[in-house]
């Protein structure tokens, strides 16, 4: 294959899933420049394995798990620390403003806080309790998608979720997000 | 009765969940993407950042420490240390603390160190006094949330070094453990 064919042949099968690894990225890394790090790492690396992708039955799949064991290997350089810049809305109250809202600014304003607190509760959450919750509860995996995208157990997996659900619960009762 | 309102707390935080934002990537992200895996093994877009001042903020609140749009070693600047914020934290008690770097102009390739005082750790990297990452500055401000945990009552200084090319600033903030 030339290098043009090569090229042409990985994007059709890795550009179906961007959507899919881009939020993968966002809730594994909870910012944006991480994620598009994370994002273009797993590209660099697929591409560099593009004889085995062809073969592979799931490549969407594949590839989270690809992503997923890039992120852990490399957490430290992924970390959601790392800089991000101010309008990313990664933070609410210094970005949220872009939001899709809804008509009553009294009511959109009351939403902006209480994901603001949310994103404050969630920082304070170990990464595999943050990532845990966001995979299940905000992006609907299953359980059996987590422990098949993590080779963490599901009975690991529904504990993470437990307590991470009541961590949780604890930071926004204690700060009045909910009563 | 409790178990009523545990369920009805869970129900909300799940309500709360489902809506937690996550921005689109850029229109154009996906196509460079490509473009930069395919060729090479490739140069990565990680730096994509920029510098040029530090300022403090505690729980999201910007606070009285932005120098902008000049560089590093600057003489003009004003001496980081004659005005240095502070922030107070419970023991053991995880506080999340923004540095606020803003710029006029793009810096690639900077080197953030953050240097922690003795008894206070940075969440998730214990026992580690010295953190380093390998960054750059978008132009405007640009935010480092870092979740502290202080582990004694003594507190002190804590120090973010920037570092780009033969330029080099230090800011420091002060922790106070009550």
């Amino acid at each position: 294959m030339s290098s043009a064919e090569q090229s042409l042949a990985f994007e059709r099968l890795v550009r179906p899933h961007f959507d899919r690894l881009y939020r993968l990225a966002w809730r594994l890394t909870g910012a944006k420049a991480e994620a598009e790090d994370l994002f273009q790492e797993l590209l660099v690396k697929a591409y560099g394995k593009l004889d085995d992708l062809v073969e592979i039955d799931e490549p969407g799949s594949w590839l989270c798990r690809v992503m997923y064991n890039l992120f852990i290997d490399e957490r430290r350089r992924f970390a959601r620390r790392r800089l991000h810049t101010v309008d990313e809305g990664q933070l609410a109250g210094d970005g949220l403003e872009g939001l899709p809202g809804i008509e009553n600014p009294v009511l959109d304003n009351e939403r902006l806080e209480r994901i603001h607190e949310l994103d404050k509760a969630l920082a304070q959450l170990s990464n595999e309790h943050r990532i845990v919750v966001l995979l299940h509860d905000t992006e609907g995996y299953k359980l059996t998608e987590i422990e098949e995208l993590t080779g963490i157990p599901v009975g690991t997996v529904k504990s993470r979720l437990h307590r991470a659900r009541a961590r949780l619960r604890e930071i926004l009762i204690a700060n009045g997000t909910i009563s | 009765m409790q178990n009523t309102d545990t369920n009805r707390q869970d129900q909300e935080i799940l309500e709360l969940l489902k809506d937690y934002p996550m921005p689109a990537a850029d229109t154009a992200f996906y196509d460079q993407a490509l473009v930069r895996a395919t060729h090479e093994g490739s140069r990565r877009q990680r730096n994509k950042w920029m510098l040029t001042g530090f300022g403090a903020a505690v729980a999201g609140t910007i606070a009285a420490w932005m120098i902008g749009g000049m560089l590093l070693n600057d003489p003009q600047l004003p001496d980081a240390g004659l005005t240095i914020p502070g922030v107070t934290m419970a023991l053991a008690e995880p506080r999340t603390i923004n540095l606020v770097f803003a710029s006029a102009t793009a810096l690639d390739s900077a080197t953030l160190t953050v240097s922690l005082p003795d008894g206070i750790e940075l969440d998730g990297f214990p026992g580690q006094r010295e953190i380093s990452w390998k960054t750059s500055l978008n132009e405007g401000k640009n935010l480092l949330p870092l979740t502290l945990v202080a582990l004694t009552p003594v507190g002190g200084e804590l120090l973010a070094h920037l570092e780009h090319e033969d330029r080099n600033r230090t800011f420091r903030l002060l922790v106070d453990v009550t």
